[in-house]
């Protein structure tokens, strides 16, 4: 379809990066490259801290302030978990809508402060949730809203990956990420399961693994219930060796009345042997789900539209994964009290 | 090659197995007994064996008694065949409660018979190699564990596997081979959280698993599919290492379009003809009866196994932790 002839020309988004630990800062900074009609100013650590990385073609900034001077219309949160509240209360003090990496904050005290910095500056807050922009899981959530397999019995989620080492050593860092595994990887199931049936989460049961000389947890299983009744487990752990083919994956089985829904939204893959490693590894050959989702914020921020993820799905996950460091402290099953915003 | 004259007491999915079993082992001598007489003469037409109209007869002319019957009539049968003084091998599980099962082992060492209990996942080829790599330490510590076991709902959801006071349910009759694998290569178990979900014919539950040592196990298991469909898996983890195994994977010889072969609607899984575990664990059986070596799966194993499974039972009525 042609655009109206004396459409007004879209305004150029400028677009900020701020903290730079993220394991998806990388790959932001090489979509935001490719997309028409944005400006990438550049990163930024926060005040006084020098980054020890760089991007090519990108500016770095001496620190949070100066690149906010630039009067960015957007910037993605790319930091350690517990900078998340600090650079937040500062991008919205500096008028600017959010993208912020999952999970939101490392205390439920700290989402809370960050939605009312927000509210009160009138800017948007969205939770980076890829996977929603996935086109494996819109077509399974599609499947499940139209009910032809009947009602489920139950959900096996898996979302493993390597240890993390190297750049994201930081997501073991207890007073950084504010966990291990848990905090990691349960955020994305917790999301998916109440995106697919628009319904939060009751009640959580956790085992965590704690190894001799790790400071936080590596493994976990989580059994959930939803309010719809629903049973689904989720198995955080960083369980795949360093050497796997690939960082890990995010799959489930939906078990309903009349089939079983097999998901392995990266599934796509080749099987690459190179000299540059000494194992294979898998390269995907399905779209990057990051793209959509920089593409729906950028979006959102554009046409003045409410985010298509929100602060509360960061939240309600948030509160999850909290909830599996106390279930599998009291050994019982915890209870999530559904405080309304 | 045994020299066992072998009595099978019942004519369902597990006797036909088991039938066929023993056939590949070439026994000398064949016979079954069951109360439904004419499926049990088309059963032993099929595989060449005797048939007898009378249990006590089956018991008096055999060496062992084969127990394929539902889990609610074990109790009965081990304690005839025991004051008999046959040798016994009991399909799996053992009892519907440990209390039972105790007393059938105290019956067979009173009377002096072996009793062997068919805990069989023991004996897929991939389960144990995975077993004697992960026992030889080749994975380091275990940490975390992942089972799968789920197929169609049994002879459509409604025979006696359906019914929890004759079967134990889905977890005690289905879930206990993950949960008796979990045991072996992994130690005690402390604590267990289950969740289970059923409607009129299907049951599908989910189980949490915490070890002694520290590691989480979480089992899968259901009569849940479409009839046909049985899929099985493994992921064990360790601090030095990763086993993966899938029954989606390929098997070593693939006849396209694949149907799944299916004995008496009793989900069973595929196996290939090189190595039935069915009859390599009857081999076991036999020559450990014939030589008097001991057995590979103790009957303390398989009420340990059942003292689990009965725990995580309990967790998916209550809804609550139960401490093992």
């Amino acid at each position: 379809m042609n655009a109206p002839v004396n459409a007004p020309a879209r305004r150029v988004l400028k677009v900020a990066i701020l903290g730079l630990a993220h394991v998806h800062t990388e790959g932001y900074i090489s979509i935001l490259k490719t997309l028409p009609g944005v400006e990438l100013l550049g990163c930024a650590e926060r005040d006084g801290i020098a980054s020890s990385r760089t991007f090519e073609g990108v500016k770095m900034f001496s620190g949070v302030t100066a690149l906010l001077e630039q009067r960015p219309d957007a910037v993605i949160i790319c930091s350690e978990t517990v900078f998340h509240r600090e650079l937040v209360e500062r991008a919205a003090r500096a008028g600017a809508h959010i993208l912020c990496e999952k999970p939101i904050a490392t205390t439920l005290e700290d989402a809370r402060i960050m939605q009312d910095a927000c509210h009160t500056a009138g800017v948007n807050f969205m939770t980076a949730f890829p996977m929603r922009f996935d086109i494996t899981l819109q077509h399974t959530r599609q499947t499940l809203q139209e009910g032809s397999l009947g009602a489920v019995l139950g959900i096996v989620g898996v979302n493993h990956s390597i240890n993390p080492s190297s750049h994201d050593a930081w997501f073991a860092d207890p007073i950084l990420a504010g966990g291990g595994a848990v905090m990691d990887h349960t955020v994305h199931l917790t999301d998916l399961y109440r995106w697919f049936f628009k319904t939060e989460i009751l009640e959580v049961y956790a085992a965590l693994g704690h190894p001799l000389g790790s400071s936080v947890e590596t493994s976990g299983i989580l059994l959930v219930t939803l309010e719809n009744g629903l049973h689904a487990s989720i198995d955080c752990s960083w369980s795949r060796p360093a050497h796997y083919p690939r960082w890990g994956h995010l799959k489930m089985e939906i078990v309903c009345e009349k089939g079983v829904l097999v998901v392995d939204p990266f599934a796509d893959h080749l099987t690459l042997f190179d000299t540059a490693n000494p194992a294979p590894t898998w390269v995907s050959f399905a779209p990057d789900p990051n793209r959509a989702m920089l593409l729906a914020f950028l979006e959102s921020v554009q046409k003045h539209l409410p985010p298509p993820v929100t602060w509360l799905d960061g939240y309600r996950t948030l509160q999850v994964a909290l909830s599996a460091y106390t279930s599998s402290q009291t050994g019982q099953l915890e209870r999530i009290t559904s405080q309304e915003f | 090659m045994t020299h066992l004259r072998v009595g099978i007491l019942g004519s369902g999915a597990m006797a036909q197995t088991h039938l066929r079993a023993w056939r590949a082992l070439d026994v000398p001598w064949l016979a079954l007994h069951d109360r439904n007489l004419e499926t049990a003469t088309d059963l032993a037409h099929t595989y060449g064996a005797k048939v007898y109209d009378n249990a006590a007869e089956l018991i008096r002319d055999c060496d062992v008694v084969d127990i394929c019957l539902p889990t609610f009539l074990h109790l009965e049968a081990v304690m005839q065949v025991a004051l008999a003084g046959k040798h016994i091998i009991c399909e799996k599980p053992i009892a519907l409660s440990t209390k039972e099962g105790m007393a059938m082992i105290q019956s067979c060492e009173t009377a002096g018979v072996r009793l062997y209990i068919a805990m069989v996942l023991r004996f897929f080829p991939m389960y144990r190699r995975a077993a004697e790599l992960a026992l030889a330490g080749k994975l380091g510590t275990l940490q975390v564990l992942r089972l799968k076991r789920v197929g169609f709902p049994p002879h459509g959801g409604t025979s006696w596997f359906a019914d929890d006071a004759l079967s134990g349910g889905i977890v005690v009759d289905m879930m206990l081979h993950d949960i008796d694998y979990a045991l072996w290569v992994a130690g005690d178990v402390v604590r267990v959280f289950a969740r289970l979900t059923r409607t009129t014919t299907q049951q599908y539950a989910q189980a949490i698993l915490t070890h002694s040592s520290g590691a989480i196990t979480h089992i899968e298991c259901g009569w849940a599919y479409q009839n046909g469909l049985f899929r099985t898996a493994l992921d064990l983890v360790g601090d030095a290492g990763l086993l993966e195994w899938s029954s989606d994977a390929p098997p070593s010889s693939l006849r396209l379009p694949n149907t799944v072969e299916m004995i008496g609607a009793v989900p069973l899984p595929a196996i290939s003809a090189a190595s039935d575990p069915y009859t390599m664990q009857l081999q076991h059986a036999a020559h450990c009866l014939e030589t008097g070596s001991p057995f590979e799966v103790t009957t303390q194993d398989a009420v340990r196994a059942l003292n689990v499974a009965l725990a995580v039972r309990s967790s998916a009525l209550s809804g609550r932790a139960v401490m093992v």
